[in-house]
């Protein structure tokens, strides 16, 4: 016997300990989108919500390097406000998304009224002597402060904003690092903060830095893959640009440093003439490829544009020698892409199949429907094929076989499948010529 | 007379070397991919081998490799427009690494430190 279970967190029954329900509401993060900004939301939610942790507001300080500074401070503003919260959280089937959804809202009205005064709540990290609520944060402690207006370690200033006696400061850290702080409290009950308040609060708090502590390890990703785009960028630049120039520069040397005959000048300067046409040529394709994205998915008709794109002169010109075998059904489903990008990749394609096509030689171009969620375009040519080496290379980026190849004609194409979310395919072996799947979403309807 | 076997596949710039070459008086022979060039070496002798590291097909440090295998004592001058594997060179069984200049002196004073004329 089998029993199955969701493995998103469904509702709780009523005598579920509420710790467990803010925690699974919490997890469900884990099936969103991730979002820095919604996850610390729910979390901040888990710890004001009356019927949770049991406190009230929560305040979040976040690191910008040198400074902890106040960014958000979530909470009612008065016992009317906390409970309509707290009877929209106990409402049956309440969950991430719902308290994302109410708490923007509520945020935005509340940083609007408060968020020239939160911008004064900032502590310089290096500074010697830090008050409370940053000590907290750079001592890497829990904190809890009662008797505030008693107590010298606090920042005035900080009591004089959030007007009561007792608070809870909990640093963020992850891997050592501080990220921030949440100060909560209980403003609105007066309650006194026990315990079992701060055992759960640790746990929002590690999973808080935790959140923040992802969120910046990918912005370094994202930012290192810039980098090594920028450094194959340069690669290619050097590469693609210097032998047209050496070219160029060579040639020329050549006509000055002797008496030059008329007939080797003008084929001298009829070869700085194509170089600079491949340069002209580089320049475009490398702007073209820099500049141009998809905006927007709209439903395309593939096969009006197939049928079309063999009827283009430059297409018609490179096919004189050979053939292309057309195959397009007439009920061909509406792919998700763009019209203008979706002719480029498979002009593409078609293009280098027709180059290494030898004369006589067939190329394939064929659509149909495939697995009912896509539409596959197959575009098979009669060249030598690859062997697994330049196979592996058919992507990165400058790569190319051809004499004035720039190597981005398929990382375009790559591209262009990529913001379709469609899937692309390569079979190919010495001998037996290379075939491109490329599968683009059907459009559903409606 | 000194022959020297030229692995360029840019028309134009094999072009310009081999006249370039010619002039300082060496025999040269040109191949336009590494296939051709390790037919050539299994082929004849060489004094010297000039290539370049981005072809198609084989690159130029496959073919070095290839050429150890065939004949391990021709000098080999890389003459490339990327700088970034001039580190490499030796370890690839290279003697020289020549960034692509339009000047071609570099290149000519090196062939002849290598070979003479």
């Amino acid at each position: 016997m089998i029993e199955r279970y969701s493995l998103q967190p469904s509702n709780f029954n009523p005598e579920t300990p509420k710790e467990l329900v803010i925690l699974s509401i919490i997890a469900q993060s884990f099936f969103q989108p991730f979002s820095l900004e919604d996850n610390l939301l729910v979390i901040l939610t888990a710890l004001t919500a009356g019927s949770g942790i049991g406190f009230n507001r929560a305040m979040l300080f976040l690191n910008d390097g040198m400074k902890l500074k106040a960014a958000t401070w979530l909470g009612p503003r008065s016992p009317e406000e906390a409970e309509a919260i707290w009877t929209m959280l106990s409402s049956p089937g309440i969950g991430y998304a719902e308290i994302v959804a109410y708490n923007r809202d509520l945020v935005t009205k509340m940083v609007r009224d408060i968020q020239p005064r939160l911008k004064s709540l900032v502590y310089d990290l290096e500074s010697r002597t830090l008050p409370l609520p940053a000590m907290a944060a750079v001592n890497k402690e829990i904190i809890l402060v009662t008797e505030a207006q008693n107590e010298p370690a606090v920042d005035p200033n900080f009591i004089n904003f959030i007007k009561v006696d007792s608070f809870l400061c909990l640093p963020l850290v992850a891997q050592d690092e501080i990220l921030g702080e949440i100060v909560v409290d209980k403003g609105i009950t007066h309650a006194p903060i026990e315990a079992k308040d701060i055992e759960l609060a640790r746990l929002c708090a590690l999973l808080a830095g935790n959140y923040i502590y992802t969120t910046n390890l990918y912005k370094k990703v994202v930012e290192m893959e810039k980098m090594a785009a920028l450094g194959e960028m340069a690669a290619f630049v050097s590469h693609q640009l210097r032998n047209p120039i050496v070219a160029i520069g060579g040639f020329t040397t050549q006509m000055l440093s002797s008496p030059c005959q008329p007939e080797r000048c003008r084929r001298n300067l009829n070869i700085i003439q194509e170089q600079v046409k491949h340069l002209e040529d580089i320049i475009y394709k490398l702007s073209h490829f820099l500049k141009n994205t998809i905006r927007e998915l709209k439903p395309v008709d593939a096969r009006p544009i197939l049928l079309n794109l063999v009827e283009r002169p430059d297409i018609k010109l490179k096919a004189a020698k050979k053939t292309i075998s057309l195959k397009i059904p007439e009920n061909l489903p509406l792919i998700q892409c763009d019209q203008v990008y979706f002719e480029e990749a498979v002009v593409n394609l078609l293009d280098n199949a027709l180059d290494v096509t030898p004369d006589g030689g067939k190329v394939y171009l064929r659509a149909r429907p495939y697995n009912d969620k896509y539409v596959m375009i197959i575009i098979k040519d009669s060249g030598p094929g690859l062997d697994e080496k330049s196979r592996d290379k058919l992507f990165s980026p400058f790569y190319t076989t051809k004499e004035n190849g720039t190597g981005l004609g398929l990382l375009f194409v790559k591209r262009i499948i990529d913001t379709c979310n469609g899937k692309l395919e390569v079979q190919s072996k010495p001998g037996r010529g290379t075939m491109f799947k490329l599968y683009f979403k059907i459009q559903e309807r409606g | 007379m000194k022959k020297i076997l030229l692995i360029e596949d840019d028309l134009a710039l094999s072009l310009l070397y081999e006249e370039e070459l010619k002039n300082e008086g060496y025999s040269i022979v040109v191949a336009h991919d590494a296939d051709s060039a390790l037919e050539l070496v299994r082929k004849e002798p060489f004094d010297l081998i000039i290539t370049d590291i981005r072809m198609p097909g084989k690159d130029g440090i496959e073919l070095i490799a290839n050429v150890m295998g065939l004949r391990k004592d021709i000098p080999i001058i890389i003459n490339t427009a990327y700088q970034s594997y001039k580190d490499d060179f030796m370890t690839w069984a290279a003697d020289a690494y020549i960034i692509k200049s339009s000047s071609l002196d570099e290149l000519k004073a090196k062939i002849k430190e290598l070979i003479g004329n």
